[in-house]
């Protein structure tokens, strides 16, 4: 657990952060207090805002599970990701909404409008977090702390936007993420430069980003499990136990070390999309229409987005909660439905012939993107695994100006109209 | 085992070896070299499972046998020793090491683990100059592909023929081909496509006046020369028809400086995107325009003298490609022939008769 507050011993006077040279980085991590709910409540007043206790998220019946809830809900051990049915039985109070989906990034566009007018530099980094970058601003605000900017900042977005959000600083960015979380609700967490060793030694390793459970769980059989029992280990033996770069990479990770840059023009990694089915699904030829629709809907946002990719990835979920993925990168990037969905369905047939158990949840992701307005490179050899002709990227750009002009609905592959016509006919 | 050896020797040939083993190994007897005492001097070995490397030092052999050691160790202990014969011998699994008053004890393992080296027959083979085999290497590998999605780009192909032999590398963006006339003696034509890393040990291992043997059996290629072999698996797979996509018909050319072109490419990548490294040439005759234009980053112009005098033509490059290739153009004037916008342009050198070409395709220029 965090500290709900600094610790004194590592507060420093807010007098002594005024910049020496050359001048520290002042980078802040704005995040909204529970967006999703936030937002509920702003679009209904008289209903959402009203609840005691509010859940965001799917029905309570089936497989529905919590998107976000109100710190209030929360107390009683409500978790985003959690299934709703297991969230009304700990909050039986609570009201229950859908998630406001249209709205959402309306919302956080207006966050980040706000933002800019505040900041030189503004990162999207999700919907509802943004990173700040104010250095160089010192003289502007006229020898300001980057505590106090961070509440000036807070309060000004609140009266903007109606939103409420919290912010973490420090002088790079892993700081302030992690400094975020001991912002919230409503509140503004600075670590100054210099107080970051003692910030990082109280965190446990799972705090730190990019320490997922594998990792975790391979550290606690060492036993380490918090930063300050990591801390003392040499490079050389988090190498040995795992691996060169990644003991290096934790070495560093725990150390806060992180020159990476507020960059508002910071490219799109990844495009991706998973299901999780109300029920289980073992036949494989639903699975494939499933498969569809989601390379479909990959695919889609992929050209909106101006890009193509070269890593296409299957995920899967059987049913006793095992997950596994396959990828396979080819050499020019693609962006048409018809290549990223014959990669993906063979992707598939391996992963159902390692493992025949009904499905949980589908995912499709796409990575490696490269600007699809980028010059393309031409290549030496014509057919040579590209697997994408100009013909297949033409159709599927017409079928986004169909579906542009005539809705999503208006073409569909031949096997998912079919599904449609007769629903639950495929299914077992 | 038990064997007296120089120090020079233990180290040269420690040092010939041990940049084979992996740096990182699941079979733990991979990090080991194998010593193989025989009446006429030690054999060393090391390998990573795709290339092997094997040399014989002199020695004064008291007692024969076998046994394997970690070999970046004793990499790093014979280094430190004093120049004084060093005494080795085998105890159980454990090899000493006795040099003056240093004495070392290694674990070892026993030899029988370690994989057995392909056996190849020298006489049913190939033999050619290592400056040949070395020249061809050195101008050709650069070009291989490092990417895992097309494995048969990730070697060099190499063809003997009677009387010549070439090697091509590509990674389907940009292309090498070399040939030199080489003696053969007698055996068939082959093709073979060898991965870099086997290319890179032979470039190291082999000096330009050795007189080297190539043989092939079943899926792997031997060289040897002297008392050091060098084996490696072979990359499976047919090789693209590269001949196909080199263009016959390319009929602008300029001949340019190639250190000017250099520098003036390698100041237009400071901000080509980091993505596309893309940059524009415009020929017309006599001078040549590079300009790149990046968004949010800013743009550059630069111009060189040439000797063009075809029609006006922009074509837009991998700024990357364009410098690798010229990095190994041997003379100071480059021929850069090309025929439109979105075809193969040739580099080629100026001045020597040499059979070398390179290939760069272009990028596309969108607008």
């Amino acid at each position: 657990m965090y500290p709900a507050r600094f610790p004194a011993a590592i507060r420093r006077n807010p007098e002594s952060s005024v910049p020496e040279s050359p001048s520290p980085r002042r980078i802040l991590l704005v995040d909204c207090d529970a967006f999703f709910v936030q937002v509920a409540c702003l679009e209904d007043p008289e209903g959402a805002g009203k609840a005691k206790y509010l859940i965001v998220g799917g029905t309570p019946t089936g497989r529905g599970v919590v998107t976000s809830a109100s710190y209030s809900a929360r107390a009683f051990g409500v978790r985003a990701a959690m299934p709703t049915a297991h969230a009304l039985r700990l909050c039986p109070e609570a009201t229950i909404v859908g998630v406001p989906r249209g709205v959402i990034s309306e919302r956080s566009r207006d966050v980040r409008r706000a933002l800019e007018d505040l900041s030189p530099i503004v990162q999207a980094a999700s919907v509802d977090e943004f990173y700040l970058d104010l250095s160089g601003t010192e003289r502007l605000f006229t020898g300001e702390t980057l505590e106090a900017s961070a509440w000036r900042i807070r309060q000004s977005v609140l009266e903007r936007t109606q939103i409420s959000v919290s912010l973490g600083g420090g002088t790079r960015r892993v700081i302030a993420k992690l400094a975020t979380r001991c912002a919230k609700p409503a509140g503004v967490h600075i670590v100054q430069p210099g107080a970051e060793d003692v910030f990082l030694r109280q965190l446990d390793l799972a705090d730190i980003p990019g320490i997922g459970p594998a990792l975790v769980e391979v550290l606690r059989k060492k036993g380490l499990v918090r930063v300050e029992d990591t801390w003392p280990v040499q490079i050389e033996w988090l190498q040995r136990w795992l691996g060169d770069r990644r003991g290096a990479w934790l070495y560093r990770r725990i150390r806060g070390v992180d020159s990476s840059e507020v960059d508002p023009h910071e490219r799109r990694k990844s495009i991706s999309a998973e299901r999780t089915f109300a029920e289980d699904i073992g036949d494989d030829r639903e699975l494939g229409r499933r498969l569809l629709k989601l390379t479909g809907s990959v695919a889609s946002t992929l050209r909106e987005k101006c890009f193509r990719a070269r890593t296409v990835t299957v995920k899967l979920r059987d049913s006793d909660f095992k997950t596994r993925q396959h990828s396979q990168t080819v050499p020019e990037a693609i962006e048409s439905d018809a290549a990223i969905h014959e990669i993906a369905k063979a992707l598939l047939f391996d992963l159902r012939a390692d493992r025949r158990m009904p499905v949980r949840l589908l995912g499709v992701g796409l990575t490696g993107l490269v600007g699809s307005e980028d010059a393309p490179q031409l290549g030496l050899f014509a057919n040579s695994g590209a697997g994408e002709t100009d013909r297949e990227r033409a159709v599927s750009r017409t079928v986004d100006e169909l579906r542009n002009r005539f809705g999503r609905g208006a073409v569909m592959p031949g096997l998912l109209v079919e599904a449609k016509k007769t629903p639950g006919g495929p299914k077992k | 085992m038990n064997f007296t050896i120089t120090r020079q020797n233990l180290h040269s040939g420690l040092a010939a070896v041990s940049a084979s083993i992996p740096s990182k190994t699941t079979l733990p007897v991979l990090s080991n070299i194998l010593f193989e005492a025989k009446e006429d001097g030690v054999w060393m070995s090391g390998t990573d499972l795709d290339v092997a490397v094997r040399v014989k030092v002199p020695a004064d052999v008291k007692e024969a046998g076998s046994l394997t050691a970690p070999g970046k160790k004793l990499v790093e202990i014979t280094r430190e020793l004093p120049d004084q014969p060093v005494e080795v011998a085998t105890r159980n699994e454990q090899i000493e090491l006795k040099c003056g008053r240093s004495h070392f004890k290694l674990n070892g393992l026993p030899a029988e683990e370690f994989p057995t080296l392909p056996e190849v027959d020298f006489s049913e083979g190939w033999t050619v100059t290592g400056k040949d085999v070395n020249g061809l290497i050195h101008r050709t590998a650069f070009a291989v592909s490092t990417e895992e999605s097309r494995p048969i780009l990730n070697g060099v192909l190499w063809e003997l023929r009677d009387g010549s032999m070439r090697m091509v590398a590509t990674n389907g963006h940009r292309l090498a081909r070399m040939g030199v006339p080489a003696e053969s003696k007698g055996a068939p034509s082959a093709d073979f496509i060898v991965p870099p890393g086997a290319l890179q040990q032979v470039q190291r291992l082999f000096k330009d006046d050795d007189s080297l043997e190539v043989a092939r059996s079943g899926n792997h290629l031997g060289f040897r020369a002297g008392s050091t072999e060098v084996y490696t698996r072979l990359i499976e797979g047919t090789y693209p028809n590269y001949d196909q996509v080199i263009p016959r018909d390319n009929d602008k050319m300029a001949t340019i400086d190639k250190k000017a072109l250099e520098s003036a490419v390698r100041r237009m990548a400071v901000v080509a995107s980091d993505q596309t490294h893309r940059i524009r040439m415009k020929f017309e005759p006599g001078r040549v325009h590079l300009n790149v234009m990046t968004p949010d980053l800013g743009e550059g112009h630069d111009e060189i003298e040439v000797g063009y005098d075809g029609e006006e033509l922009e074509i837009g490059f991998n700024a990357n490609y364009l410098l690798e290739v010229l990095r190994y153009m041997p003379t100071d004037e480059v021929q850069v022939a090309f025929k439109a916008p979105e075809r193969a342009a040739t580099i080629e050198p100026v001045g020597e008769e040499l059979d070398y070409l390179c290939l760069v395709m272009p990028l596309r220029l969108l607008d």
